[in-house]
């Protein structure tokens, strides 16, 4: 976790560890694994395991019997023996003769065993012990809960009653709207066996309700693509969905894409795995991305949107009050347009507890030798004298920088982000705060994507600080990473497998489609 | 061996099969308990003699091969039994289930949709109600009985995990009263028992028939006396009594359910209020006719008894009732520490319940209507580190009633829930506190200061205050300062000179105690005697007038009182330079305190742990 090389880029020392990048995906979990370590762990008491242990091979009525004896809480016996298989993987032929015993023993099985078995069966693919189970279960109880529909349809939709499923989400919809796995199971089915218009159809009802489809989804109508000709415009508008709302694909339906590309008659796409160089060029085809600039009107409308949901909200009062956003608005108005925006307690917080003005102090001295117009933000205890807060510090950092302190019980974030917008779009701002409690006061998800775009273009994040050496900001990265297309070439960021990407990370790989020239 | 001649039997005559299949478990248990005897032997003679079954399986596997194929069918179709057993059963169980069922669903009739049982025609609230019959079959955390008001509530929700989490809170409810039931079956239970025997050892004793009164020489002290009692208080209380208001304007800012929370803590708070022997007059200001506040206050009293409520319950703001001046409104998110309880002030408490955690709303409607804000000193005096610094609206009440009767703060934050904080900070003799060592510098410079709860002065404020409290005299009990200014007022009346001595002499006082200087400490004690001698004349004087004509007394006494309240600000200010001195510090110290609160709070980066309380 060292940043010792340095770039100097765009006026800032800048460390080249993308790796290490707050939004770079990954990093999150890299932290909280090392914070983890870090913090001696107390030895973990093993949780009693009060789980029943299945046996491995099928059992007779008797030996059922003497093992329910055996074990010490015979309290619904049947349904945990059951769950514990589940969780096993066991053969379905020890669950059989369970359930043998049970339906000699009581006379009848309950539903909750039942469905447990029938998630086994799903879940290992019996389809045959399926069908029997629906035609029980259908004569036998009068309606099936969502569960068990859902693992019918998921069981029906890969054998060749896959239309059953149809009828069975037909019936979950008159109570509750279908989940998006029940859709995508389906959708699943259709495709399977060739029919690519009821797989579209139902795509275009899961959409209409507003569900979010699933990844499995998206790959089986891609799927879908490869071996039918057509629904072209269908799966370049899955990109675009995709796009649009800043989702990133898994690598193996990233795979998927590239097939189906690579599939087109006459077009000769050609795919390649690729990353992307910090200058936003693709190292495979050498093409240019989409700057993380926003552009004239994007930033007009996120300029707005942040003003009026962020920082005044619903209510003006629980921020700030309005008298201090109307001095806030005047003081900014005053001034020069800022080049870069301190949160003055965030970046003084970084370094050692009871040194912030110092901390504080010398970011400011960094960003002001680079000729940079500044502000500080801050509170106003900031300016009393204390141990922490030396007179001394306070006083040149006043010098340096142009300062404006809130009140102790306004929330500084709002007035920082309004600084930042206001003096246009050059205009950085230092914190390492994520601002995610104001993107979430975003109503809506394009503006709250714009925001995060900004965010990602503006926001420079100290490094790890020592005191007395040089101030080192991450890199900013100079492209956008999204699903973006130029006509004859696409670019998909997807994530690897078995990286964990916090929401506010970004993919750092990229499938790279062109058309053979 | 025995055991496999009937398999092979049972094979050859499928149309037996059940039959069969009865003898074979029957055979089976009896091998079963042939099983002890062979136990006898030592583990590794049991084992092979327990597996005949298998070891017979899989001798039948090394037969030529069809015949291995149709031993798996005829293994299948015993694994397979119980499906024809579900099967042969569904007519008898179908209607046993709806049958069940019906007799289950009890208040919830399940109308035609039974009929037809599932057939298209269904209504919404026919689904949700064959939904929630699913789910509890599927093993979910569903309650028993169902209202058709839930079930609607139930059909309101859009997704399926609002469902459920709706079903299991009703689930957990309705377990919770089925167990208290039964806690209180069993208990009469045991009542009745315990009667039945003493009747049998006594018969005709002290407890006659029921109804009976029973023969004693104590009068009977009824419930309903009780309830006349308070109801008087209550109704004093609405004439004479300090007002506290409850704000209702968060109804937006809250879920159902937690509108359903905040009116039973109302409904506490109503009842703490009602038997404390100085009540407050509440008021329910903001409180819409029409809203979910009124709504479930009406259903939960039922209308009679809410018209009846000696409560001012009203749809005005409290900015129109009480003077703005007047009006503090308790949040924990206010920048300022309430330190002492000032009878003049109408305090305002927010009524919000906010399970998910909703921090500075009462804040930003004081802000709004530009009010005074106060906290709880809670850092002050509990060991509280972190944790949400809310607290519920009945352990507010009863926070402040405390307060109101005994101005102790100690006493009143013991309605503090204990799980919420280590305890109180240990009682140190004063000198050590205001000497203020390094160390607990924390505490010293928070209690220290103008609130009079220094220990020296302490006890002379309270006895003071109980002698003085019976005469009814509100002023008095509102802190040592004021008490202490106010007596200088009184006995000031006897002669001008004197209060100037008197005034000097507390400045004197004050500055010797902070310093620990033993000088000082005596001249105050002088001083103090001379106080308390004044007081008690004074209170003679206000026990005279009472006796006098009552009410009209009082009113008048009460008007003395305020105006005198009014000198008192004048001679503060007189009393220049140790006043001043005290005043700087309390500002300093709500400083500070602000700074480690603020420190904290950059220090968890904004974690959300926010130190805060919602009244």
């Amino acid at each position: 976790m060292s940043h010792d090389c340095g770039v100097i880029i765009c006026d800032f020392l800048i460390t080249d560890m993308p790796s290490s990048a707050v939004f770079a995906s990954g990093t999150a979990k890299r932290t909280a694994e090392y914070q983890k370590k870090r913090a001696e762990e107390e030895p973990d008491f093993p949780r009693k395991n009060k789980r029943v242990k299945p046996p491995d091979h099928p059992l007779t009525a008797s030996e059922w019997k003497s093992l329910k004896l055996t074990t010490p809480n015979p309290d619904r016996f049947d349904v945990r023996m059951m769950s514990s298989m589940l969780a096993d993987g066991t053969d379905i032929n020890v669950a059989k003769s369970l359930l043998a015993y049970v339906a000699m023993d009581t006379g009848t099985l309950s539903y909750e065993l039942l469905l447990r078995y029938l998630t086994l069966c799903v879940g290992s693919g019996h389809h045959s012990e399926v069908f029997d189970m629906y035609d029980i279960m259908r004569s036998r109880f009068r309606t099936l809960d969502t569960g068990a529909s859902s693992l019918f349809i998921k069981g029906f939709s890969r054998t060749e009653r896959w239309k059953e499923a149809l009828t069975i989400l037909e019936n979950i919809k008159r109570a509750i709207t279908p989940s998006p796995r029940n859709y995508g199971d389906t959708i699943a089915g259709a495709v399977l066996h060739g029919d690519g218009d009821t797989a579209w159809a139902l795509y275009a009802e899961l959409m209409e309700k507003g569900l979010i489809p699933n990844q499995e989804t998206w790959q089986a109508l891609f799927q879908c693509g490869l071996s039918h000709q057509g629904h072209e415009d269908g799966l370049q508008s899955i990109l675009l969905h995709m796009r649009d709302n800043q989702i990133y694909p898994e690598e193996t339906l990233a795979k998927d894409i590239k097939a189906w590309f690579e599939s087109l008659p006459e077009q000769k796409w050609i795919g390649s795995w690729s990353t992307v160089d910090p200058r936003g060029v693709c190292r495979s085809c050498q093409a240019e991305l989409e700057s993380i600039q926003l552009s004239r009107e994007e930033y007009a409308q996120l300029k707005d949107r942040v003003m009026g949901d962020v920082i005044q909200g619903r209510d003006v009062f629980n921020k700030t009050t309005p008298e201090e956003l109307e001095s806030f608005k005047n003081f900014v108005k005053r001034k020069p347009a800022f080049d870069v925006v301190i949160d003055g307690l965030n970046v003084a917080n970084i370094g050692i507890k009871g040194n912030q003005s110092q901390t504080l102090l010398e970011v400011v001295s960094e960003l002001e030798r680079q000729g940079l117009v500044i502000l500080v933000l801050g509170r106003k205890h900031m300016q009393r004298p204390s141990r922490s807060w030396d007179r001394h510090d306070m006083s040149l950092v006043q010098q340096k920088a142009h300062c404006f302190f809130t009140d102790n019980i306004s929330e500084d974030d709002p007035f920082l982000l309004y600084a930042t917008l206001h003096s246009g779009n050059h205009c950085n701002f230092v914190s390492r705060d994520l601002m995610r409690d104001h993107k979430a006061c975003l109503p809506d998800g394009a503006t709250r994507r714009l925001f995060f775009k900004w965010q990602r273009g503006h926001q420079l994040v100290l490094s790890s600080y020592t005191p007395g050496k040089r101030v080192r900001f991450q890199r900013i990265l100079s492209y956008d990473t999204i699903v973006q297309t130029h006509g004859g070439s696409w670019h998909i960021p997807y994530d690897e497998n078995g990286a964990e990407r916090c929401t506010y990370e970004v993919p750092q790989k990229w499938l790279c489609l062109t058309k053979a020239k | 061996m025995y055991h496999q001649t009937i398999e092979m039997m049972r094979f050859l005559t499928p149309p037996l099969l059940n039959e069969l299949r009865r003898r074979l478990s029957l055979l089976s248990t009896v091998a079963n308990k042939q099983l002890p005897l062979t136990c006898l032997l030592p583990p590794h003679h049991s084992a092979p003699l327990k597996r005949p079954l298998y070891t017979g399986a899989t001798l039948r596997k090394d037969v030529p091969l069809p015949q291995s194929k149709e031993d798996q069918t005829e293994e299948k179709l015993d694994l397979d039994i119980w499906k024809s057993v579900m099967r042969f059963q569904v007519p008898a169980v179908e209607e046993e289930k709806q049958g069940g069922e019906e007799g289950g669903g009890g208040a919830a009739p399940s109308g035609p949709g039974g009929g037809v049982a599932g057939q298209e025609e269904v209504s919404p609230l026919e689904a949700t109600r064959e939904l929630v019959v699913m789910w509890r079959q599927a093993g979910k955390l569903v309650p028993e009985i169902m209202t058709d008001e839930e079930l609607g509530i139930l059909a309101e929700f859009q997704t399926k995990s609002s469902k459920k989490k709706y079903l299991k809170y009703l689930a957990i409810k309705e377990g919770h009263k089925n167990n208290h039931k039964q806690k209180q079956e069993k208990k009469k239970a045991e009542r009745s028992e315990r009667f039945l025997e003493d009747d049998r050892i006594r018969p005709g004793g002290v407890r006659g028939e029921e109804g009976e009164l029973r023969n004693t020489f104590l009068l009977q002290f009824w419930g309903r006396s009780l309830d006349k009692l308070l109801g008087w208080r209550s109704a004093q209380a609405v004439v004479f009594g300090q007002p506290l208001v409850f704000d209702m304007s968060y109804e937006q800012q809250m879920t159902r359910r937690e509108v359903e929370n905040t009116v039973s803590q109302l409904m506490e708070v109503e009842g703490w209020n009602r038997r404390a022997p100085d009540p407050f007059h509440l008021h329910f200001c903001n409180l819409q006719p029409d809203g979910g506040y009124h709504r479930e206050l009406v259903k939960r009293y039922g209308a009679e008894a809410w018209e009846r409520l000696l409560i001012t319950s009203t749809e005005q703001r409290h900015v129109d009732l009480f003077p703005r001046d007047d009006l503090v409104y308790l949040t924990a998110d206010s920048p300022n520490v309430l330190r002492t309880f000032d009878n003049s002030k109408v305090y305002i408490v927010g009524s919000m319940v906010d399970r998910s955690i909703q921090s500075g709303l009462s804040l930003a409607n004081a802000k709004r209507l530009k009010l005074n804000t106060a906290r709880l000193p809670l850092d002050d005096f509990l060991q509280w580190e972190t944790g949400a610094k809310n607290l519920t609206l009945d352990q507010m009440i009863r926070i402040l009633l405390t307060l109101k009767e005994s101005g102790r703060w100690e006493e009143a934050l013991e309605h503090v829930p204990k799980r919420k904080h280590d305890g109180f900070y240990q009682e140190k003799p004063q000198q050590d506190r205001d000497r203020g060592s390094d160390k607990d510098r924390r505490f010293s410079g928070r209690t220290r200061g103008d609130t009079g709860f220094r220990a020296g002065d302490r006890e002379r404020a309270f006895s003071r205050r109980a002698s003085v409290l019976k005469s009814g005299d509100r002023a008095i009990r509102n802190g040592d300062r004021e008490g202490d200014s106010d007596k200088e007022i009184r006995t000031g009346d006897r002669g001008d000179s004197d209060r100037a001595v008197r005034t000097g002499d507390r400045g004197d006082s004050d500055r010797a105690v902070r310093t620990g200087d033993r000088d000082g400490m005596e001249e105050e004690r002088g001083s103090t005697s001379r106080h308390k001698d004044s007081v008690f004349s004074s209170r003679d004087t206000v026990a005279v007038r009472n006796g006098d004509k009552e009410r009209g007394s009082t009113g008048r006494h009460k008007d003395s009182v305020f105006s005198s309240r009014d000198t008192v600000a004048v001679s503060k200010e007189a009393a220049g330079d140790a006043e001043n001195r005290q005043n700087t510090q309390t500002t300093t110290r709500v400083r500070t305190s602000l700074k480690t609160k603020m420190e904290d709070r950059n220090s968890t980066a904004k974690s959300g742990k926010k130190l805060r309380k919602e009244e």
